[in-house]
């Protein structure tokens, strides 16, 4: 008796062995899987966050300006066989302008007819450029493929496979973070972006060119955008809608960190990413989709400016 | 005065009404030199594939059908109506091509929700529709007297799907599927085979047509240790799930349905080699746009096209077309809506080159013509049809 | 000559002209027809919360969702006549719309902008998912209503019942717009705190904002259901809020007749633009930008300016 119940106890504990082993490994793949989605999330964040914390608008266009940046560099790096850093860099030049271009368009003639006008007019702008992307590219196929920077084979980190361009993605994000969080509190330019945002009359009358300060925004957001399609590409694939999804994901992220926030952008990037691979791990793969707004719609009642946004200012 | 004001106006009205009658009595849709076919598909949207491409394909059709002269002596014209493949743009693109653009018989149907959606105005309507795209059981049974398909539809693939996983002696069957419009027409057709084996899924997971990430589908798939993986996804989830599954070292089997027919391009999107050497798929056109025997119609698309390359989708909507064309000819040149489908009615065992199997039409009690399924799998890194299985 | 020229009587032409539609047209047009007049009731319904109460929200799609639904399930699943089951729809629909009031209360601008669009992505998970009762994505056919005791075929007999509700939609909110309740709504538009300042109660006509809109989305939606004899939840998605959001502000928020001017030309544009084939998108973007662009105060701007008699008291 005393055997055999011995030998029980060792059995169920090697079993508790290995379903709190298989935990753990579920656990660790849930974690790292939300932190390299959620780092897709705060990309697409980061750029939103910069237009915003400069020109106080959301930029609705900004998923497709993320999207033509990708089809760029394929056209670039796929079609015409230049290689990748020029490619990524053309493409990234390529969003730029066409980020100037949306700042002329949409935002300087509409700065004084109020929010509702400028989201329209940037809605206007990601229609077109949709449809001018599967004009020019949608007879190619369904989702393009784009070849990764490293390799396309998954490597191990700790306990856990991650894919190489994962990684890239996730450092990619917290170098975009904190080289804009710097300029942001350091450099003078930063300075005006922020002045600009917060008194445009008062930022005038001390001699900041207030248009060109909107117009580069407009141009390094869609920078960002561009670079940030690039490098999610391999993951993503490339095709006219990748941006509304992203952008609408993208947006919930800053807002949850804070819009005007570039930490609160990865802080609500990952925060997403976590909460939505959570929440399929643990209630179900049916909730996956809808869990980040869920969250998101009832943290705004509690921090109605985000996790990391200032106190809001009420303008009387 | 009053009296020749009133004769004038009765003589014009006379003149009126007399036209109308006139043309009520012609056929809608065919001149002397023309004959007007609408099709209906998404033209815009995340899944144009089915709805432009197909209709370039038609087109690509209807040009090498023209340069011979036409059917009878008239030409073919295509008249394309957007349905963004939602319900509401299937039942307003249906009412335009009939009460407006007035065509003669409808060849598309993009999308099985939408399609499913119009069926009602085009059956009240009676004109002769054949879907190309659309997989809904519910558009052909019961079968309307004016509506037959050249399509595979959801219950056929799915009953494949199941005896290819049974013949792979799978002991636990998977389901991945998409929980939306598309995924559902064959989601529940898949349960209800499975259900007529006796079978259950061991794991049913949702996935969207945007996911970027299926490690969570992968491990929980991986955990019930199923052997076959039955695939209700586009081909974007598709290749982030096998990715993803083959990061975690599984390799099941993977069985997917026409919705990914572009074997190479799915390689690429997956990107690890070696990625699909357990995958099949059913195609509903085993040609490949690469092979030799498709170089007239890459050579058309190019010309009417400039800026596309020859896809599977083209050829969807060729084979589909080539029915219509063939229906067309033996109707005669005297032509009516009742005589085009009566000789839909009298194809049997019409070989396409472009569906795996011959195309036979069984009104009035079946109004499914294709009943092949072809199966595909990538074989060094070329898609090769490894078999054909025709259903009764 | 003010009885012939001015905004009244715009609506008494165009309304005349609707109620002749089933008569000299054909099938198409005659759905055609029914759609603009619902897009009038949405857009009307919308710009009573979005450009009278300067609340901007964006769950208009999911009420006229809710709306639509409601009316049809009562009809399949519970056998109700479609005269009960259509207002029960519009109360239902209304009924949730209050509720987006009290997040509204600690929310404004883009982050209200954001919490509404939450709710409108899991009101559209619901439909989605709850199969049991809302059938899923596949959606669900509704049966005709019946018109053969009036003799009339069921596509024209939907499309009365449509105008004389429409009709009596626009001038109930003519009417609103004009009164107290109005004239509180717009003082809480224009500056939220002096108006508080003043006695006007935040809660009460935030809510009635609410309230109004979500009625008017759910009739909309209960009639749509009849028109359509379909409901699936693809009709009530994100695409769906940027029309409403389109017609309002090409039309002129703050102005009933803008609404409706601003519906009927979307609505004939989109039909028009079927001829675009596969550049719609492009073309759908460009009318927009050049809509917002060259009369950001919408239409209707241009007719207060150049004919005389037109009169928009509350134009913002």
């Amino acid at each position: 008796m005393d055997e055999a119940g011995g030998r029980q106890a060792e059995d169920d504990r090697r079993d508790h062995a290995r379903i709190g082993r298989g935990a753990i490994l579920i656990f660790s793949y849930l974690l790292a899987t939300g932190i390299t989605s959620g780092a897709l999330y705060a990309l697409v964040a980061l750029g939103i966050v910069i237009v915003y914390k400069s020109t106080e608008v959301v930029n609705l266009a900004h998923g497709e300006l993320f999207m033509m940046g990708g089809f760029l560099a394929y056209t670039l790096h796929v079609m015409a066989r230049v290689p990748y850093i020029p490619s990524l860099l053309l493409a990234v030049a390529g969003a730029f302008l066409i980020g100037i271009v949306t700042d002329r368009v949409a935002f300087r003639p509409l700065i004084r007819e109020g929010l509702v006008s400028v989201l329209l007019a940037t809605i206007g702008v990601s229609f077109i450029l949709k449809g001018l992307a599967r004009l020019i590219w949608g007879g190619k196929g369904d989702y393009l493929a784009f070849p990764p920077l490293v390799s396309p084979e998954p490597i191990r980190v700790g306990n856990v496979m991650i894919m190489s361009q994962q990684l890239v993605v996730l450092v990619a994000a917290i170098v975009v973070m904190l080289a804009f969080a710097l300029f942001f509190k350091t450099t003078r330019a930063g300075k005006f972006m922020q002045a600009t945002a917060s008194n445009p009359k008062a930022a005038t009358l001390v001699g900041i060119r207030v248009d060109r300060v909107y117009m580069y925004t407009f141009g390094v957001g869609a920078a960002v955008a561009g670079a940030s399609a690039v490098l999610m590409a391999p993951l993503t694939l490339l095709y006219p809608d990748i941006g509304f999804l992203l952008f609408i994901k993208g947006f919930a992220a800053a807002v949850l960190g804070g819009l005007a926030s570039v930490p609160g952008a990865i802080v609500g990037g990952l925060l997403v990413g976590i909460l939505e691979q959570f929440a399929a791990g643990f209630i179900g793969t049916t909730v996956q989709d809808v869990s980040a707004f869920v969250v998101i719609m009832f943290a705004l009642i509690f921090l109605p400016t985000g996790i990391l946004g200032a106190r809001g200012v009420r303008k009387i | 005065m009053n009296s020749l004001r009133n004769a004038v106006t009765l003589a014009v009205a006379t003149f009126v009404l007399a036209g109308l009658v006139t043309s009520a009595g012609a056929v809608d849709g065919v001149t002397k030199d023309e004959i007007r076919i609408g099709s209906f598909g998404p033209l815009t949207g995340p899944v144009y594939m089915y709805g432009k491409l197909a209709m370039n394909g038609l087109e690509a059709l209807f040009d090498k059908v023209n340069q011979q002269g036409g059917v009878h002596g008239r030409k073919l014209k295509l008249v394309r109506e957007d349905d963004s493949c939602k319900p509401e743009g299937g039942i307003a693109a249906a009412k335009k091509l009939i009460y407006e653009d007035k065509v003669f018989a409808i060849n598309g149907g993009g999308c099985s929700n939408s399609t499913l959606a119009a069926k009602p105005e085009i059956a009240k309507a009676g004109i002769p529709f054949v879907v190309n795209s659309a997989v809904a059981d519910g558009i052909t049974t019961p079968p309307s007297p004016n509506i037959f398909t050249t399509q595979l539809t959801a219950t056929i693939e799915s009953r494949a799907q199941v005896k290819y996983a049974l013949e792979q002696k799978a002991k636990k069957i998977a389901v991945v599927a998409q929980k939306d419009a598309w995924g559902r027409s064959r989601y529940e057709p898949l349960l209800t085979a499975l259900k007529e084996q006796s079978l259950k899924p061991v794991v049913d997971e949702e996935m969207t047509v945007d996911q970027n990430d299926g490690t969570v589908q992968a491990l929980r798939i991986m955990q019930s240790g199923a052997d076959v993986v039955i695939l209700v996804v586009y081909p974007k989830p598709a290749a982030v799930l096998i990715r993803d599954s083959l990061k975690l070292g599984y390799k099941p089997v993977y069985v997917g349905q026409t919705a990914i027919q572009d074997l190479p391009q799915l390689q690429e999107q997956v990107g690890i080699p070696g990625a699909l050497e357990k995958f099949v798929s059913i195609t509903t056109i085993p040609a490949h746009p690469d092979d030799p025997e498709m170089s007239e119609w890459r050579d058309r698309i190019k010309k009417l096209f400039p800026s596309d390359a020859l896809s599977v989708f083209n050829l969807m909507g060729i084979g589909s077309g080539m029915v219509v064309v063939e229906a067309l000819k033996r109707a005669g040149p005297d032509l009516t809506r009742e005589k085009f489908l009566q000789a839909l009615g009298t194809i049997k065992n019409f070989k396409t080159g472009m569906y795996p199997g011959p195309i036979t039409c069984n009104p009035p009690a079946s109004h499914q013509c294709n009943q092949s399924v072809a199966w595909m799998k990538l074989v060094d890194g070329k898609p090769k049809t490894i078999g054909v299985t025709t259903l009764e | 000559m003010r009885l012939l020229l001015g905004n009244r009587a715009f609506l008494v032409v165009l309304f005349a002209a609707l109620a002749l539609v089933p008569v000299v047209a054909n099938q198409y047009t005659v759905y055609v027809g029914n759609l603009m007049m619902l897009y009038i009731i949405l857009a009307v319904g919308l710009n009573l919360l979005v450009g009278f109460a300067g609340q901007l929200a964006f769950a208009n799609a999911a009420m006229y969702g809710i709306g639509a639904y409601g009316a049809a399930l009562l009809q399949v699943k519970l056998g109700w006549p479609y005269w009960l089951a259509a207002p029960s729809g519009a109360l239902m629909a209304m009924a949730i719309g209050t509720l987006l009031a009290f997040p509204a209360l600690r929310l404004s601008g883009i982050y209200l902008a954001l919490a509404t669009l939450a709710f409108a992505q899991a009101t559209q998970w619901v439909l989605l998912h709850w199969e049991t009762v809302t059938f899923g994505a596949g959606g669900f056919a509704v049966p005709e209503p019946d018109f053969r005791a009036v003799g009339l075929r069921a596509s024209d007999g939907i499309y009365y019942v449509s105008w004389i509700v429409t009709v009596l939609l626009v001038i109930f909110a003519w009417r609103v717009v004009r009164s107290r309740v109005g004239r509180a709504m717009v003082a809480m538009r224009d500056r939220e705190i002096a108006a508080q300042a003043l006695g006007v109660d935040l809660l009460r006509y935030k809510a009635m904002a609410f309230a109004l809109s979500g009625f008017y989305a759910g009739t909309a939606g209960a009639l749509y259901s009849a028109v359509l004899n379909f409901v699936s939840p693809e009709g009530f998605d994100l695409f769906q809020m940027v029309l409403h959001k389109s017609m309002v502000v090409v039309g002129g928020l703050g102005s009933i007749v803008g609404s409706v001017l601003g519906a009927a030309l979307l609505v004939y544009l989109l039909d028009v633009l079927r001829q675009f084939k596969a550049t719609q998108e492009i073309v759908f973007g460009a009318l927009l930008l050049g809509f917002v662009l060259f009369q950001p105060h919408g239409v209707v701007e241009f007719f207060r300016r150049h004919v005389p008699g037109w009169d928009e008291p509350l134009h913002s």
